[in-house]
C-alpha cells in the first residue's frame, strides 16, 4: 500500500466534482457562460455577479457539502454494521430528523433559519440512530437492525404526521410538507454557515474511525483484540451520523439514499475496504446530489423537482437492485 | 518468569456463572491446549484472558495487571483468533493479515518496511502466499482459516490465544497449523488454543487444560491430563491410548 493508495480515483472524483460545480454555477434561469460564470465569480459585478455569488455559489456548496456528508454517512455506518446495505434513511435518521425540526417550524417558536432548526433535527437523529445501534446490540445482526429501523422511521413518519397535524394554519404545513421533499431552491449563504459546522464536525467524528473499520472486518472481539475501541467507534459513528445527517435535514429536508449509493459506486475500486472507501464515498456522494440538483433545475415545467424526490427515485430502485444481487448472501446471514 | 497468570477467574453472563474459579498460567516456549465439552466455558475463559470479558479475579500480563495496559499496549502482547473465521467484506488477503498490524500502526501512515515484512512472513508462515491476492470471501474454508491464522502471527504478539484454530481443516492443514503454533511456542511465546481433537492436542501440546462445566479440572502434561478415567468422567467416552510413534494420544472409540 502506497501512501496515497487511491490517488487518481480521487482525483478523478474532485475533478468531477469542479466540472459538476461549473455546471451549477452555469445552468439556471438565466444561462451564463462558463467564461460569465467565471468573471462573475471573480469579481461579483453587475447581475451576473448576484446570480452566481448570492444564488448559484451557496446552493452549489450546500449540494457539495451535503452531499459528501451524506455519502460519508452511509459509508460509516457501512464500516460500523460491516454491511453494505446500511443507509441513515434506512436507519429513520433523516426521519426522526425531519420529525423533530417539524415541530420546531410547525410552532414557528423561532424564525426557520435560526440554530434551533438544526439542533432540534440533530436531536432526532441522535435519539433514532442512537435508539437503533442500542437495540441492534453489539452482533449488529442486519435483520435486527433493519427491523428496529423501520420501526424507527416509521414511528418519525408519524411524529412528522403529528407536527402537520397540529400545525396551526396551513401556511405552515405546507410550508414543512414542502421542505420535506428536500429542496436546494431557494438556499442562502445563510443557511451554508448555518449547516457547515455541524457538517464539518459530524464528518470529523466519523472519519476517524476509517482503519476501525476496517479492523472491524473481522467482527468485534478481533477488532477489540487489535487495540480499537469498539464502544468509542459506535459512540463516534452515532454522533457523527447524528450531526451530518441532522444539519442536512435541518437545511435541506429528508434527502435519502445517497449515503446507500455513492458508497456502492465506489467500492470496488478501493478493494471494497471500509476504510479506502470513504473519501471517494464522500466525493461520490457530493457529485451525485450536485448532478440530481443540476437535473431538477433542467426538467423544464412551471414547477421545480423537489431534489429529496429525486435522490429517492433513483435510490430505491437502485437498492432493490442491490438487494437482488446480494439476496442469496443475506438469506445466509438472515439468521 | 510467565507470560500470563490468571487467578481464580469467575465470568458470570446474564446472570449465570459460565466460568468460576478458573486459574491459569501461560509460560513462554510451551503450548497450551484447552480441551473440554461443548458449553464446558472454554471460549468464555479465553475471551476472559485475552480482556475481552469483564471477569472477576486476577489476570497479570508479564506481572502488571492486565487493566493497566491500553487496549494497543495489550494488542502488541496478546493476539486472538476467534471462532468461526467471519471476514464482514471481501478485502484481499494481503489486506485481511496486515490488519495483523494494526496494534503497531500510527494512525495517519501506511504500513512500514517493518509491517510489510512481518505480513510477508505471515504469509509464508502459514502457507498462503499465493493466495495473497485472492478475495478472502471465495476462498474455501481450509484458505480461510489460514488467513486467519496469518492475521494473528503478523502481529508479532507472544501470547497467542487461538480459538478451534484446526476446525474446518483437512488433516494435513491441521498438522501444519499445530506445528505453527508449535513453532510460536519454540521461539518463547506462549500459545493457549482450544483444540477439539485430543489426538492433537496429546500430541502438540505442552500441557493440556481441561474444562468441566466452568471449571479446570486437570492441569498437567498431556499424558496425565487425558487419562481414560479423565476422559470418560468429562467426555463421556472411552479411548483407546494408541502409540504413534510420536507420543501417546487419545483415539476416542465410544461414548460410555
Amino acid at each position: 500500500m502506497t501512501r496515497f493508495p487511491d490517488f487518481r480515483l480521487n482525483l478523478a472524483l474532485v475533478a468531477l466534482l469542479l466540472a459538476l460545480a461549473l455546471a451549477s454555477l452555469a445552468i439556471g434561469p438565466a444561462a451564463l457562460s462558463p467564461r460569465t460564470v467565471f468573471d462573475a465569480l471573480m469579481t461579483g459585478d453587475g447581475v451576473p455577479g448576484l446570480i452566481v455569488r448570492e444564488i448559484r455559489l451557496p446552493r452549489t456548496l450546500l449540494a457539495l457539502a451535503i452531499g459528501g456528508t451524506l455519502g460519508l454517512s452511509g459509508a460509516a455506518l457501512q464500516g460500523l454494521v460491516r454491511n453494505p446495505l446500511a443507509e441513515p434513511a434506512l436507519f429513520g435518521a433523516p426521519q426522526a430528523a425531519a420529525a423533530a425540526a417539524s415541530f420546531v417550524i410547525a410552532f414557528g417558536f423561532f424564525p426557520a433559519t435560526s440554530f434551533a432548526v438544526p439542533f432540534a433535527a440533530i436531536a432526532g437523529a441522535l435519539v433514532s440512530i442512537g435508539g437503533l445501534v442500542a437495540i441492534a446490540g453489539r452482533r449488529a445482526s442486519l435483520t435486527v437492525t433493519l427491523l428496529a429501523g423501520l420501526a424507527l422511521a416509521s414511528f418519525a413518519g408519524a411524529a412528522t404526521a403529528l407536527a402537520l397535524n397540529l400545525a396551526p394554519n396551513p401556511f405552515a404545513a405546507i410550508e414543512i410538507a414542502f421542505w420535506l421533499l428536500g429542496s436546494l431552491q431557494d438556499r442562502s449563504s445563510e443557511h451554508l454557515y448555518l449547516a457547515t459546522p455541524f457538517l464539518a464536525l459530524g464528518c470529523v467524528l466519523m472519519a476517524l474511525n476509517a482503519r476501525a473499520f476496517r479492523a472491524l472486518t473481522l467482527g468485534e472481539d478481533a477488532a477489540t483484540s487489535l487495540g480499537v475501541n469498539v464502544d468509542m467507534v459506535r459512540l463516534r459513528v452515532v454522533i457523527g451520523v447524528a450531526l451530518g445527517v441532522g444539519a442536512a435535514v435541518a437545511v435541506v429536508g429528508a434527502i435519502g439514499f445517497v449515503g446507500l449509493v455513492a458508497p456502492h459506486l465506489v467500492r470496488r475500486a478501493v478493494g471494497s475496504d471500509p476504510a479506502r472507501v470513504m473519501l471517494p464515498g464522500a466525493l461520490a456522494g457530493a457529485a451525485l446530489l450536485l448532478a440530481a440538483d443540476i437535473a431538477v433545475r433542467l426538467v423544464p415545467g412551471p414547477v421545480e423537482i423537489k431534489l429529496g424526490v429525486v435522490t429517492a427515485l433513483i435510490g430505491v430502485p437502485f437498492f432493490l437492485v442491490m438487494i437482488f444481487a446480494e439476496r442469496r448472501a443475506l438469506q445466509g446471514s438472515a439468521s | 518468569m510467565t507470560m500470563l497468570r490468571a487467578e481464580r477467574i469467575d465470568v458470570v453472563l446474564h446472570g449465570r456463572a459460565i466460568v468460576s474459579d478458573a486459574s491459569v498460567t501461560l509460560r513462554p516456549g510451551e503450548l497450551t491446549a484447552l480441551v473440554g465439552p461443548n458449553g464446558a466455558g472454554k471460549t468464555t475463559l479465553m475471551r476472559a484472558l485475552a480482556g475481552l470479558l469483564p471477569a472477576n479475579g486476577s489476570i497479570r500480563l508479564k506481572d502488571r495487571p492486565l487493566a493497566d495496559f491500553t487496549l494497543r499496549e495489550r494488542a502488541r502482547s496478546i493476539a486472538y483468533l476467534p471462532q468461526g473465521n467471519v471476514f464482514h467484506w471481501p478485502l484481499d488477503v494481503a489486506a485481511v493479515v496486515a490488519l495483523g498490524r494494526h496494534p503497531h500502526a500510527d494512525p495517519f501512515s501506511p504500513l512500514t518496511g517493518t509491517d510489510r515484512a512481518a505480513v510477508a512472513h505471515a504469509l509464508a508462515a502459514a502457507q498462503i502466499e499465493d493466495l495473497a491476492e485472492r478475495i478472502v470471501t471465495t476462498l474455501s474454508g481450509g484458505e480461510r482459516a489460514r488467513v486467519a491464522l496469518a492475521r494473528v502471527l503478523a502481529t508479532e504478539a507472544d501470547i497467542l490465544f487461538a480459538d478451534e484454530p484446526t476446525a474446518s481443516l483437512d488433516p494435513r492443514h491441521q498438522l501444519v497449523v499445530m506445528d505453527l503454533l508449535r513453532g510460536i511456542a519454540r521461539r518463547g511465546g506462549a500459545v493457549l488454543a482450544i483444540i477439539h481433537d485430543l489426538g492433537l492436542a496429546a500430541r502438540f501440546a505442552d500441557r493440556v487444560l481441561v474444562m468441566q462445566r466452568g471449571r479446570i479440572v486437570a492441569d498437567a502434561a498431556p499424558r496425565e491430563a487425558l487419562s481414560d478415567a479423565r476422559l470418560a468422567d468429562v467426555f463421556g467416552i472411552a479411548v483407546a491410548q494408541v502409540d504413534s510413534g510420536d507420543g501417546v494420544m487419545p483415539v476416542p472409540l465410544r461414548p460410555v
